[in-house]
Order: C-alpha cells, then structure tokens, then sequence
C-alpha cells in the first residue's frame, strides 16, 4: 500500500533535517582537516593539471570531495579519463 | 573526593549558563555542597539567573588579585543548603585571569565543596581557557542547529586537546514536534555526528525563560516537566543509571483523531 501511494505521489522530499546533516557533515570534515573549499578547489586544479601531462581528462567530470570514514578523513576523487597520452608532455618546470 | 566539572559549548546562546545554575542547584537539593562559578568575566550573567544580582558583594577577580578572601566573594543560597556562587566580575575582561589563577581557586574550593560547576564564556580564547583549567571533566551543551553542533564539534576536540577525560553532551531546546516532521536533527544524528556520550535532553520549553524572569531555577519547580530533566540529568552526574526518554510526539492519523476527540492528551513538547 505505502509503496503504491509512494509511486503514484513520488518520493518523499528530502526534509530539512537532512540538509542540515549533509551541510554539517561537509562543514565538519572542512573544519577537521582545516581545508577551505578554495583551497580544495585550488588542489583539484594542481592535481590534474598533473594529470594531464599523462592522460587527458574530462574537465567537466572531475570530481574531489572529502569524506569521513571510521580510519579518519579521506579525499575521494573521480577523474575520468578520455585516453591516455601516448608520450608524457614535458612538465612545466 | 571533590569534582570539578566546566559547562561548555563554544557558540554561545544554547544554555551554558541555564544549564549551569540548574545543574548546580539539583546537585545541591540532593544534598551536596556545591560552589558555582561564572567564568564569564566582564559578561556576568550567572547571578541573575539564579535570582542572586542584589547580594554580590566581592568577585572572581578580586579574590584572585587578593583582595578579598575566597570565603567573602561566595554568596549563600537561601534557598537550598550548600549552594555558593562565586559571580564574575563585570567591570574586566577574561585577561584578567589566567589559567593558573583558575586552577589555584579551584584547588581551593575543592576543600569546601564536593561539586565546583565551572559556566564557561562563548568561544575558545581566554575566558574558555581559564574556564577548562582546573576543570575534571567537561559536560558539553548543543541545540539541535547546525551552528551549535560545528561549535561542539570544535569544542570536544579541544577539550580532548586539554587531556580531560571524554566529556559528555546535553542536548538543549529539543522539539519532539519538529523532530517527529522531520525537521530538526535527533538524538542519534547528533550523536552520530558528535560522537560523545549523551548525558541527557533538555526539550525547549516557555517555563525556562519564566524561570529565567523569576531568578529561580527551573530544577526547583517539582511538577515541571523540564525541572524534571533536569533532575534526571543531575542523577546521571551523580554516576546513576537514569534511563534518557524518548521525548517524542505520536503523529499518525489516529492518534490526531484521538487528540481532536479530546481522547488523548493535547500534543506536548515532552
């Protein structure tokens, strides 16, 4: 019964208790591992700029995000790749 | 043995000081002696709710620049035996003591009572340093508000910083009804997010801002709902097992069709 009222209505709205969770959640693993979302983004850019020099990466896809497991704070990454370059670029230094 | 416990929160506003005088005046019904102290210098607030304002005669800092004894600055409360506030001063600010100053009067007080309750300034500087200082052990106060619960979060790890043992959390103003709907966090999210120990839930209720207007702590009122929290929290620092209730709202279709029938108690905070 509750599964049919749920696919004629859809499913329930996210309440804002869940946002204040998931707003939390980010906020604490920032203030954990004292890192800005600038600073992050600033990490993302270096990281695969490196990247590039051996693979070529699908700017839009790029995705970093910090997350807290039992073991402490990790950072997640998903970087896809559109293929591999065939000779490294020299690096830029 | 005598124990020292800071009432703390980081953000300010959530019930440091309620939670203080309240927690102070139950331990003191129960028959221990105990000296309650306003850390909040140049802010004091602790006096007024406790309905003691006209009585301060000496302060905190005084008796720390010596110029009075710790025994002059303490004010009586008439209303249970063993009940003694030490008031901050209100004409200085947190520089004016200092962490040692802190642990030395706590050492002292420690030879007259057997619980000093230490209400702690907002924030982290100073004030929250010297108020952690001789302290043995920290209770931590939060709402259910995600600005509150990022200050705790801060707080307990500084207090764990401090090589006090893992201090334990009061969550203050709970509504059953927004939590029932979904709107606010509950006891195991915040718990899950905080992960230290609950102590107890004080629900948010108008009788605590009455209290606050009549200067007289809400654990002395008996038919009161939230003096009874209080009460239970008060036995659980006393190292008793009291079980946290619920504190939720039955919303189903028929239990509002029994409230709207009168059948069933009005809908009610605790």
């Amino acid at each position: 019964m509750r599964a049919l009222i749920q696919r004629l209505f859809g499913p329930p709205p996210s309440t804002s208790k869940d946002d204040a969770i998931q707003r939390l959640k980010i906020v604490l693993m920032h203030d954990q591992c004292d890192l800005s979302p600038a600073q992050l983004e600033s990490m993302k850019d270096e990281i695969v700029a490196v990247m590039r020099r051996y693979v070529e990466v699908d700017q839009a896809g790029v995705e970093f995000r910090l997350s807290k497991s039992d073991e402490g704070v990790a950072l997640v990454s998903s970087v896809p790749v559109r293929r591999v370059t065939t000779r490294p670029a020299p690096s830029p230094s | 043995m005598s124990h020292c416990i800071v009432i703390t929160s980081g953000k300010g506003g959530v019930g440091k000081t309620t939670t203080s005088a309240n927690l102070a005046c139950g331990l003191a019904l129960n028959g221990h002696k105990v000296a309650v102290v306003d850390a909040d210098i140049g802010l004091r607030n602790l006096d007024v709710i406790l309905g003691l304002e006209n009585r301060i005669v000496y302060d905190l800092v005084q008796v720390i620049e010596g110029e009075c004894r710790l025994k002059q600055a303490l004010i009586r409360d008439k209303r249970v035996e063993g009940l003694f506030l030490l008031p901050a001063a209100q004409t200085r600010d947190k520089n004016s003591v200092k962490p040692d100053d802190m642990r030395r009067l706590v050492a002292e007080l420690k030879e007259i009572v057997d619980f000093v309750i230490i209400d702690c300034p907002a924030g982290i500087e100073q004030g929250f340093k010297n108020s952690i200082a001789g302290a043995d052990q920290a209770i931590i106060v939060t709402t259910p508000e995600v600005s509150a619960i990022r200050d705790a979060d801060r707080i307990i790890g500084l207090v764990e910083a401090h090589d006090l043992p893992e201090p334990r959390l009061i969550i203050n103003r709970y509504r059953a009804g927004m939590v029932s709907r979904g709107d606010m966090m509950n006891r195991d999210d915040i718990l899950e997010i905080l992960a230290v120990p609950l102590l107890g839930i004080v629900p948010d209720h108008e009788d605590v801002i009455i209290s606050a207007n009549r200067g007289s702590p809400i654990v002395f009122d008996e038919r009161s709902p939230i003096g009874a929290a209080y009460r239970r929290i008060v036995s659980r620092v006393e190292g008793n097992d009291v079980p946290i209730p619920d504190f939720t709202v039955e919303t189903g279709v028929w239990s509002t069709f029994k409230r709207w029938m009168g059948l069933a108690p009005a809908r009610e905070v605790v």
